[in-house]
């Protein structure tokens, strides 16, 4: 059973289309990622989804709920990590889970999640003394203390170390561990390379693209590329002849050599026969950062500020 | 928003955790409470005046300090209804607390309640300390017509706590609630005759006050008009006000 059903989901904000038509379903205990340039309306679509604000077209569910007439009942069931949320400085990150442990009917036990996310020391402390991978970690504690069956979280790494972001990947793991259905916003290609199932591509307002990050990749091209040092002078030639090449270049001292298939083998293997060695020896495939420029026609987005529509 | 949709219920223990913390949040704030601090000083300072304390032929035999102690009194509801209660809430609104608190089961009424049970108990508080010690300390005596003077005395606080929850259903942030707030308390202090006496003001603006909050229970104390016109008007602003807070509350 589809967990989020999303058809030809429509919002604009004045005469500004946030998105034009985005369309998707998550299945159950996946991990499902929106990626997406910074306003490309990622977390329109995760607001409408949860309920935040109305959509002006389209059929969105949740576990079967509405998001606007059932909101009540979408809310015990989805937990939401959203930007721009904060807790009041003085509140302790106990406190803080008490509170919103309170509003649910058979929370998740609180030393136990606090234990789990890194948090127990900070017990006491107040919100306005953690660090910014501590925040966030909160931020998804607080997201997951109601035992959702579903968790949202948007941009959950922007402006982490690299140290905290991976501890945060390992938690949305964890998550998805016990059964979580789990819906990631990222504008991160690492992240969601590495943690999600399946992704939808958006771009101004559309999905562009929906699969595996490995699909996804391929997608962008088969195109593979070597680059070396020749350890002795080599005719481009009869690279250039090997079927598996599709073109060679110099750069600097070192050869370029793209191609398709079984690229590696076929090159390597000629210059063995000429007794050449490859010094310096580089594979690059294409990743999803190369689909993501083939799809979306631009440079992918550098972690900037947060704060994307 | 929330007036599109069925009203969200809240669980029992969940208002109360979220009564108890905005009960802690406040009280870690001391600087909010400096106003439950300065309405007892001011009856400290008046009380040793000389010639506050003794009684006066044309105030029907009572006191300076006998007639203001019920004004200063009246500071302790407006202060925390006009600015720590919008002031608060557009704290948690500006800080994303509310749009933390939005995706939960929480709706918006039992955001606003929450709040303003702690207000209004911190409000009670405060006017029994300043009763208490004028009464015990400075033997303030007692209003001539104390069933007029405590009914129209808490309608008035319920109504001012009414008309800032308005102010905490819609100002962005605190700077924006200061600005909403501190107008309307003002306006109060004016008409509860703290900066003038109101005898001396033109008959029109008299008028005129009598339907600004704390101008109301001023009227009914002094026996202007009809006390049950003004008790309407309170009752009125109370209704009026909690049931506009809760339908334009904002939680961005």
């Amino acid at each position: 059973m589809a967990v989020i059903e999303v058809e030809h989901l429509h919002k604009s904000y004045g005469g500004d289309i946030a998105v034009d038509d985005v369309s998707f379903t998550v299945g159950e205990g996946e991990i499902f990622g929106i990626l997406g340039p910074n306003g490309a309306g990622k977390t329109t679509t995760v607001e409408c989804l949860s309920g935040l604000r109305p959509a002006d077209r389209g059929r969105l569910r949740v576990l079967g709920l509405d998001p606007r007439t059932e909101r009540d009942a979408v809310r015990r069931v989805l937990g939401v990590q959203l930007q721009e949320s904060g807790l009041p400085d003085k509140l302790r990150v106990r406190e803080a889970l008490d509170l919103f442990a309170s509003f649910h009917p058979d929370p998740a036990d609180i030393p136990a999640l606090l234990d789990r996310l890194g948090l127990a020391a900070k017990a006491a402390a107040p919100y306005r003394t953690l660090s910014g991978g501590q925040k966030q970690r909160l931020a998804i504690a607080l997201a997951v203390v109601g035992r959702p069956r579903v968790v949202v979280l948007d941009e959950l790494t922007t402006g982490l170390d690299p140290h905290a972001r991976h501890a945060t990947w390992e938690l949305v793991e964890q998550i998805r561990a016990e059964g979580v259905t789990v819906v990631l916003v990222t504008h991160f290609m690492a992240e969601a390379e590495r943690l999600c199932d399946r992704v939808a591509l958006i771009d101004a307002g559309r999905v562009v693209a929906l699969d595996t990050p490995a699909g996804l990749a391929r997608r962008a091209g088969q195109q593979q590329r070597m680059r070396f040092r020749p350890s002795a002078p080599l005719d481009e030639d009869t690279l250039r002849a090997l079927p598996e090449v599709t073109a060679v270049t110099w750069r600097g001292p070192q050869l370029e050599v793209t191609g398709t298939g079984d690229l590696v083998v076929a090159v390597t293997s000629l210059l063995a026969r000429r007794q050449v060695i490859a010094a310096d020896l580089r594979v690059d495939q294409a990743t999803l950062d190369d689909a993501f420029i083939a799809l979306t026609g631009r440079e992918h987005p550098q972690p900037g500020p947060a704060g994307t529509r | 928003m929330t007036a599109t949709t069925a009203p969200p219920r809240m669980t029992a223990r969940g208002f109360r955790t979220l009564t108890a913390t905005q009960a802690r949040l406040l009280l870690r704030a001391p600087a909010a409470l400096v106003w439950l601090a300065f309405p007892l000083l001011l009856l400290v300072v008046f009380a040793n005046i000389p010639g506050f304390r003794t009684a006066d032929d044309d105030l029907g035999g009572r006191s300076v300090l006998d007639v203001y102690v019920p004004t200063i009194a009246a500071m302790v509801p407006l202060f925390l209804g006009c600015t720590a209660l919008p002031v608060t809430m557009a704290d948690h609104r500006e800080k994303g607390f509310l749009r933390r608190l939005s995706v939960s089961p929480v709706p918006a009424a039992g955001m606003l309640a929450a709040l303003l049970a702690v207000i209004a108990a911190l409000a009670a508080a405060g006017v029994a300390v300043i009763t208490v010690v004028g009464s015990l300390v400075y033997h303030v005596k007692a209003p001539a017509s104390p069933g007029a003077v405590v009914a129209s005395f808490l309608l008035g606080t319920t109504a001012v706590l009414a008309v800032g929850l308005v102010a905490a259903a819609l100002a962005r942030t605190s700077s924006a609630a200061s600005g909403m707030g501190v107008p309307m308390m003002v306006l109060n202090f004016f008409f509860s005759g703290l900066y003038l006496p109101l005898a001396e003001l033109p008959h029109s603006v008299q008028e005129i006050g009598q339907y600004v909050p704390f101008g109301a229970v001023m009227a009914a104390w002094d026996g202007r008009g009809a006390l049950w016109a003004h008790l309407a008007v309170l009752a009125a602003y109370t209704v009026l006000g909690s049931l506009l807070a809760a339908r334009l509350f904002r939680w961005e």
